[in-house]
């Protein structure tokens, strides 16, 4: 708990855009993974879930492509 | 002595390569859940179609008739009689109105993930003639779907190999054995009950209650019908010296004469059944008095004949039974004997016979010839085994579907509609109209554990038959697997005998693995090589094998204890003598192990030796289902026997082979630590410790924080623990690696000193080293699940309203630092408190909402799962997100060794503060030697020195108990391998002081020891509140953690302010903390509850009146002629009063005044004086 409490991070100022994750204006989309197949796809909006490629019932969210910036404490 | 191995490359070769073959699964593990899954296997497979088929032919057919039953002409009407064929039970597959999935089986992986049940279609094939014609009609029947034990012969996992399970997404070493119901995985619980088809002599004072000429003797066998359905038949004694015949059906007993029994049974007369009881004892007056009686109070029923006697059981059984009037009383009473007496037996000349040996066991016992069986002795028990219970219940289904129709065409006819038994039409219809799910009723007793039976199945208790098999680590998750629960209805009992540990349970039930406390002695765990039978043996040349040894037939001239009466699963085989009876036990013996004359090798030979008033004496042979057994070595032969618990208590077994004695010992053990369950086998040199200690490490055992498996992606467990920082372990049991620990690791290798050091490792508190913590000693994580079911709130049918994602109102838009476009949290984003987890459109509010985190724990995103439906004709509703919680070790978590020695972390240490060795070792862990003398755990002495010879040799060390002895000890073993890596003998170490580089005035006992984490954190028990929610009618704090309560100063707490006199302390916690509160009073009435604020004038301040005793204006100037003006005061509603003034404010508890008002509702008043102290 100790970690999480100390005085809040503040974005360094000399630091590069991409550091500072300030890519996230690009919209990169979400892509989602099959459990069973493993295939990469996207979904619209009112799509059922189901793979493209086999027709799965379970999909994985894929990790973001943007970059995801934690406190090292 | 032979060392255990680290196997190290193995291991990483079977991970990296998973074997292509199935048998490569450890062994031992696939045998420890065997009596799961061959009980499940039983009951689609075997030589008669399995133990289903066998329970739809047990049913029978059902007769109807189309016209009503109380219509008094002769005219019946037409007759259908209905039966299901034959039952079927496919392999799970998905839905069949999916037309998208390429893939069609349903694999449990997806139910976990999907949180549905992994299950498949049950068929029934039901058939139905009319009128008898020889034309029968069928029609195949899907009634649900069926839950599906996982590896079992209806699972698509059934023999796959290490690698197939890979590519399932199971574990490499999935075993199954469980269900999985609603995404969580159940198992039904094994039971133990009486011994089957065995008669018990019992003394039970409960069985006078019956009836005023009642005793307490009886005779209870438990009769197991082909398809493991079970009744149980007991014989009372009368006062008098009559027997009684009693059984249950439909949850009602009924008692009837046991001559009564006997001459419905075959054609007999008084002679033959005075014979068969008394035999050649005619000099035996207490026998032959009783018999008479028996015989002559029979007299009074003036039957004769065997069809006389039929017929008059069946005229009585008639409407229990539920007899269509075309079949004869003879033909109820057939029936009542098939399904009632000894259902083991289908012939009625054994039922006889076998009801005579009962009935002159009753005789002997009420005599004292014989002492009573013990009911609580594993001799008279056997497992009743999940597969079973579960085709048990199949079959009560199945037979009220047969019922549900009957009652479903008498419904039709009572309604008038048309009845045509020979349209097939109107037969679909009512099919159709009744309740065909059986799934959903087996779906139901797996979730709740809850049996809705209308017989009761012949079991004790109605609920807790399953368990969720919880995945904490894989200790615990196999412990399940193992569990033998004694029931439930012994929970309450206030006696403990059903709890003691008896001698005769050696290597079936372990001593050690039960926990302490209220289901202690009650709960226990199979020993690791105890298996359960799950099929019948070929016992088809065993009367042979008897005939040879000269065991005359079973219809001699024989009875009581005095000859040596021979049963085969409770069916009477032949007669012998006692010195022959011997002889013929130890013949069959050998016989059945060297293997030439076809004798099972799981043939359970009890020979029963005559005693003075001991056990019954004779020879029982059991080769049937779920008996308990366990591999032993016979000393003539040198080969393996399969011992069962009935056998065990009359043989001699050596425990090591120097025990062996001649012409004593017949056994010997395999190895002594088949006493042991899986879990008390790995408690290393457990032969050190204090027995208690080892049952503690049990029980902590199954609470670590481990490692619960590999496939954890594919799981959606509530919560799972996980240990970052998993090791094999350097002293472990040679069995740890037979079941494949190492690929769950449960804890790490610590230095552990033992010292007082630092004041703060008193009293089980432990210190870790600050730099161990952060080379991740002991780390782990927490997963929980959280599933978003957007459908939750609508109606089936009615639209979707709700859709995840944004819509194209305005939301904040720092929603989007958590959310991703559609609405579903960002992978590996960290959420706190109030943040967003998902969003979702609500059409109907035409807003974007979200919905929030909920923990006080910050956590991250590790997985969102899309859940897809069955037909793939909606968006989708469902999501799991799967968060991860940090779990560092802090102070307040619980770690344990493996010798119920637990403790609290109390500090970090920086490691430059730590003591450390003339080799510059500093301990990671530090323990208070006041830990060890009162609790005796010499084990972790010997693992700490196994432990620290090992490290400095680079070797694992082998734990197993009972390795070392007197001569030769594990000091000495270890010891010697510590002097020649240059250590001290003893383990101790000159250490200096970390703080002041000081050599400490005494050596150190330091060596390596493993150390378990607990899943007991501080972070899920902390309670802190200063101010926070109260309840709303007392006002009062709130209890309970979750809703940031408080904890209560109790009576006790109370006491001891009291008696520290600390009453500002007691005044401070009890109200000022509490419910204090101002409320005004009136002096003059002395009540609290008619006080109340005035409406303010102008220019002047609210003050508080009494109501009670203020007069109304009008009144009090008809009176007085005249008010003052400030003495008028107005309520709220414009009324004006005079008076009332003298009111007071005064501190009270709030609930005072909750009180006030309750008293008062009830008409009491309350009035305080109040003064001024």
């Amino acid at each position: 708990m100790a970690s999480q409490q100390r005085e809040g991070f503040s974005v360094p100022a000399s630091i590069s855009h991409a550091a500072l994750g300030q890519v996230t204006t690009k919209s990169l989309g979400v892509k989602y993974n099959c459990a069973q197949c493993a295939s990469s796809f996207s979904l619209g909006k009112n799509d059922a879930i189901r793979c493209k490629d086999c027709g799965h019932r379970v999909i994985y969210k894929a990790r973001t492509r943007r970059m995801v910036q934690f406190e090292a404490r | 002595m032979p060392s255990a191995q680290f196997r190290t490359l193995e291991r990483e070769k079977r991970f990296q390569n998973p074997p292509k073959d199935h048998e490569e699964i450890y062994p031992l593990l696939k045998d420890a859940i065997r009596p799961h899954l061959g009980s499940f296997n039983a009951l689609t497979d075997g030589p008669d179609g399995g133990l289903l088929n066998l329970a739809v032919k047990d049913i029978g057919t059902k007769t109807i008739f189309d016209t009503n039953d109380n219509s008094t002409s002769d005219r019946l009407g037409n007759k259908l009689k209905i039966r299901v064929d034959s039952v079927q039970l496919v392999k799970p597959s998905v839905n069949s109105n999916d037309k998208l999935s390429i893939n069609r089986k349903m694999l449990p992986y997806e139910c976990r993930e999907r949180m549905i049940t992994y299950k498949s279609r049950l068929l029934l094939k039901v058939s139905w003639t009319v009128n008898d014609s020889p034309e029968e009609f069928s029609e195949i029947r899907e009634v649900g779907q069926l839950p599906v034990m996982v590896n079992s012969n209806r699972c698509h996992l059934e023999n796959l190999s290490p690698e197939e399970l890979i590519n399932y997404k199971e574990e490499s070493d999935e075993l199954g054995g469980y269900f999985v119901v609603n995404g969580i995985e159940k198992l039904i619980r094994m039971l133990i009950v009486q011994r089957r088809n065995h008669p018990m002599a019992l003394i039970r004072p409960s069985f006078g209650n019956r009836g005023a000429s009642y005793s307490k003797f009886g005779i209870q066998i438990r009769c197991v019908r082909p398809d493991q359905t079970s009744q149980t038949n007991v014989l009372h004694y009368l006062h008098d010296g009559n027997v009684t015949f009693r059984f249950s059906w439909r949850k009602n007993e009924y008692l009837i004469p046991v001559v009564m029994i006997l001459k419905a049974l075959i054609e007999t007369n008084d002679r033959e059944i005075f014979n068969g009881i008394v035999g050649s004892d005619i000099k035996n007056s207490f026998l032959t008095d009783r018999l008479e009686l028996l015989l002559r109070t029979f007299k009074q029923y003036n039957l004769y004949s065997k069809q006389e006697t039929l017929a008059y059981l069946g005229d009585k059984f008639r409407i229990v039974f539920n007899a269509t009037p075309d079949v004869s009383d003879i033909e109820v009473g057939k029936e009542v004997l098939k399904r009632i007496v000894l259902v083991h037996l289908d012939n009625n000349a054994d039922k006889f016979k076998m009801l005579l040996f009962m009935i002159r066991k009753l005789y002997t016992l009420v005599a004292g010839d014989c002492s009573p069986d013990n009911p609580d002795a594993t001799q008279h028990q056997e497992v009743l085994l999940g597969g079973f219970l579960y085709g048990m219940i199949i079959k009560e289904k199945i037979e009220e579907y047969l019922q549900n129709i009957r009652l479903q065409i008498q419904a039709d006819i009572n309604r008038g509609l048309a009845v045509n038994f020979n349209d097939r039409k109107y037969m679909s219809k009512v099919f159709s109209k009744i309740n065909e799910n059986i799934g959903q009723k087996l779906q139901y007793f797996l979730s709740t554990g809850n049996l809705v039976s209308q017989s009761g199945l012949d079991l004790q208790q109605v609920s807790g038959y399953t368990v969720v098999a919880e995945k904490i680590n894989f200790h615990r998750f196999i412990s399940h697997f193992r569990m033998v629960h004694r029931g439930s209805f012994f929970a309450e009992l206030k006696t403990t005998t059903v709890r003691k540990l008896l001698p005769e349970s050696w290597g079936f039930l372990c001593p050690v693995h039960t926990p302490d406390g209220s289901p202690c002695g009650l709960l226990n765990h199979l020993a690791h090589k105890c298996q359960i039978s799950t099929h019948d043996s070929d016992v088809s040349t065993v009367a042979q094998c008897l005939a040879k040894l000269g065991v005359s037939p079973a219809h001699t001239f024989a009875a009581g204890p005095n000859v040596c009466c021979v049963q085969l699963d409770g069916k009477i085989v032949g007669w012998t003598s006692h010195e022959q009876g011997k002889v013929v036990a130890d013949t069959l013996r050998f016989w059945k192990i060297e293997g030439e004359h076809g004798l099972p090798l799981d043939l359970e030979i009890g020979y029963v030796p005559p005693s003075s008033k001991g056990q019954y004496p004779g020879l029982y042979l059991f080769a049937g289902r779920a008996r308990m057994m366990r591999p032993v070595k016979y000393l003539p032969l040198n080969k393996k026997d399969i011992l069962g618990p009935f056998e065990q208590v009359y043989m001699n077994i050596a425990v090591t082979p120097e025990e062996i004695t001649n012409n004593v010992h017949s056994h010997v053990e395999e190895s002594p630590t088949n006493i042991l369950s899986i879990l008390a086998n790995l408690t290393p040199f457990s032969d050190f410790n204090q027995s208690p200690r080892n049952m503690y490490q049990c029980q902590m055992g199954k609470q670590t924080m481990g490692t619960p498996g590999v496939a954890l992606v594919h799981r959606s467990d509530n919560k799972l623990y996980r240990l970052q920082t998993g090791q094999t372990p350097i002293v472990k049991a040679n069995l740890y690696d037979d079941y494949g620990m190492d690929n769950f690791p449960n804890g790490m290798n610590a230095v552990v000193a033992v010292i007082s050091y630092t004041g703060y490792d008193m009293d089980d508190a432990m210190i870790i080293n600050k730099s161990a913590d952060e080379r991740g000693f002991g780390y782990g994580t927490v997963y929980k699940v959280e599933k978003v079911d957007l459908s939750q709130s609508r109606r089936r049918g009615d639209p979707i309203t709700q859709h995840f994602g944004f819509g194209t109102d305005a939301w904040p838009e720092s929603w989007k630092e958590k959310l991703d476009d559609d609405g579903l949290p960002i992978i590996g984003v960290k959420v706190e408190e109030g943040d967003p987890i998902v969003a979702y459109f609500d059409e109907t509010l035409g807003k974007t909402k979200v919905k929030t985190y909920h923990s006080s724990e910050p956590a991250y995103i590790e997985e969102v799962k899309l859940l897809g439906d069955d037909n793939a004709d909606q968006e989708g509703q469902n999501i799991t997100i799967k968060y991860r919680i940090t779990r560092q070790p802090l102070i307040g978590d619980k770690f344990s060794s493996r010798h119920g020695q637990k403790g609290v972390c109390s500090r970090k240490w920086p490691q430059i503060d730590m003591p450390f060795s003339e080799t510059g070792i500093q301990p990671d862990v530090i323990i208070n030697p006041h830990a060890f003398p009162s609790r005796m755990t010499i084990g972790m002495f010997v693992e700490s020195l196994a432990g620290k010879a090992g490290a400095l040799h680079g070797i694992a060390q082998d734990s197993t108990p009972w390795k070392f002895s007197e001569n030769d000890t594990p000091a000495d073993f270890f010891g010697e391998q510590l002097l020649s890596a240059g250590y001290n003998y003893h383990g101790n170490e000159p250490m200096y002081s970390g703080a002041t580089g000081e050599e400490l005035r005494a050596d150190i006992y330091i060596g390596c020891v493993y150390y378990q984490r607990l899943r007991h954190m501080v972070n899920d028990k902390f309670q802190v509140r200063s101010t926070g929610p109260v309840n709303s009618l007392t006002m009062q704090p709130v209890k309970g953690r979750k809703r940031s309560g408080g904890i209560r100063v109790g009576e006790m707490e109370r006491d001891a302010l009291i008696g520290h006199g600390t009453s500002f302390l007691l005044q401070d916690r009890l109200l000022n903390c509490s419910d204090y509160t101002q409320t005004s009073i009136c002096r003059q009435c002395g009540s609290i509850l008619t006080t109340q604020t005035t409406v303010p004038r102008i220019g002047s301040l609210a003050t508080i009146r009494c109501r009670r005793c203020a007069q109304k204006l009008e009144s009090y100037v008809q009176k007085h002629g005249y008010a003052d003006d400030s003495d008028i005061w107005e309520d709220g509603q414009g009324k004006k009063f005079v008076g009332g003034d003298n009111t007071s404010t005064v501190a009270i508890p709030f609930v005072l005044k909750y009180l006030d008002s309750e008293l008062s509702a009830m008409g009491i008043k309350m009035k305080y004086n109040v003064a001024p102290c």
